[in-house]
């Protein structure tokens, strides 16, 4: 059985190398390019882990993560948050919130975020 | 003119970028020259016309004048603060601003180099790596750029915690064995095989070896040697890099640690380079509790050195509280 990712993530270009990427490493990925469509997605669907930025049109990455966390069903699924935000509020913010990893997008390259969720989801 | 010079007012008008007329210094001056006039007037009004009404009016006129230099000083001095201050706002908002096309250029050619490369041709795939290469460079340089501007407006943030500071040494030196062999140098290191673990913030740490050990080998010449040593010394550890390289001029010496310097031979030798990479790793370890110092002769070498407090001394007690 694959694995199955939701990337959320509004800059299409990050999106889909992100999301070429990971299909190409044998993952099954869905994209949502805003927050709302994202956590519809998460509601109707089920993930084996979510990749999330946090500035996002509609809903914000840490709205979602808080409706994830809380909800008895869902809050098992690992959240790796994917962000160019790299203050130490923010950083507190997200492990607070239940976050499994936090990636600063140009502190890392592909093949590194691919690695993460291997070993997160221990491939 | 030579008082001028004298008084560093040039360089005090090109570091402010104001005119000359316009440094706090010069204002000083006129405002003295302007006091000392006016006192030797009223002296002599004072002994010519026996009232006191021409003394209390020429006391006035006194005063006001220096107020009025006076506010002009200030005045300066916040436009400059103001204007230093929306420069580093800016530099930080537009690094912010390039990070994520950098991020995106970068992941595309990583992706078409490491996913998508069937049926690229040799020379193809030696441009896409090009454009990898560049845009890591362009990358490296907005951290710079925007860890200057945290150092500048005091918000570099910095975790405490003990790292295996051997560890993070042999690290740097694996991953620069790709350019130090591309540039023909030979770099060796020396460590004790038990050692202490360190303290302060491991990235930060980390970014200061690369940077010392990138300069190392980076400006000295094909052929040429790096030896690496790590010890320890009263619950400190020193790093220390030698180098066969350019050296720096004797006349330069003093401001090797200035934001954007960078040294005439150096320039000429390597034309990459910001001059942050030194500015930066002398805020980071002073801000760990250690110190950074360096010999170096033109056209011999240079030894840089640094000290990290280990975390079972005093000083990690210290940055603890």
């Amino acid at each position: 059985m694959k694995k199955r990712i939701l990337i959320i993530e509004d800059e299409k270009a990050l999106r889909e190398t992100l999301e070429d990427y990971l299909r190409e490493d044998g993952f099954d990925v869905k994209i949502a390019m805003d927050g709302e469509i994202g956590m519809n997605l998460i509601k109707e669907e089920e993930f084996d882990l979510i990749v999330l930025d946090i500035i996002l049109p509609k809903k914000d990455g840490f709205k979602i993560l808080e409706e994830v966390k809380e909800d008895e069903k869902r809050k098992n699924i690992p959240v790796i948050i994917l962000t160019n935000l790299e203050s130490v509020e923010d950083i507190q913010k997200a492990f607070e919130r239940g976050v499994t990893n936090y990636l600063v997008k140009s502190d890392h390259s592909l093949i590194e975020v691919s690695e993460k969720i291997k070993k997160i989801l221990k491939i | 003119m030579k008082f001028i010079n004298d008084l560093n007012l040039r360089k005090q008008a090109e570091n402010l970028g104001v005119k000359i007329w316009q440094t706090p210094g010069f204002l000083f001056i006129i405002l003295g020259l302007v006091a000392a006039i006016i006192m030797a007037a009223t002296y002599f009004i004072s002994k010519n016309y026996d009232s006191p009404q021409v003394l209390v009016i020429s006391e006035s006129i006194v005063a006001t004048v220096i107020l009025a230099v006076g506010s002009s000083i200030i005045n300066l001095f916040e436009q400059v603060a103001r204007i230093n201050k929306m420069k580093s706002e800016f530099v930080s908002v537009a690094s912010h601003q390039l990070r994520t096309p950098i991020s995106a250029i970068k992941w595309s050619a990583e992706l078409l180099l490491e996913k998508y490369n069937k049926g690229l041709s040799k020379k193809q795939i030696s441009d896409v790596k090009n454009i990898f290469d560049l845009v890591c460079k362009m990358n490296r340089l907005v951290s710079d750029l925007l860890d200057v501007t945290r150092i500048d407006q005091n918000r570099m943030i910095f975790r405490k915690k003990k790292f295996d500071f051997k560890k993070i040494v042999k690290e740097t030196i694996n991953e620069s064995s790709i350019l130090a062999e591309k540039r023909n140098i030979e770099v060796n290191a020396s460590f004790k095989k038990e050692m202490s673990l360190g303290f302060g913030d491991p990235d930060k740490i980390k970014l200061v070896v690369e940077n010392l050990l990138s300069n190392a080998i980076k400006y000295t010449p094909s052929g040429g040697k790096v030896d690496i040593r790590l010890f320890e010394k009263d619950h400190f550890f020193v790093f220390e890099i030698k180098d066969t390289g350019v050296g720096i001029p004797e006349e330069q010496l003093k401001r090797v640690f200035e934001k954007f310097f960078r040294s005439d031979n150096a320039a000429r030798y390597q034309t990459e380079g910001t001059g942050l990479g030194l500015y930066i790793a002398k805020n980071i370890i002073e801000q760990s509790g250690g110190k950074i110092w360096f010999n170096s002769i033109e056209d011999i070498g240079s030894v840089f050195s640094f000290s990290l407090p280990c975390h079972n001394g005093k000083m990690a007690e210290i940055m603890k509280a």
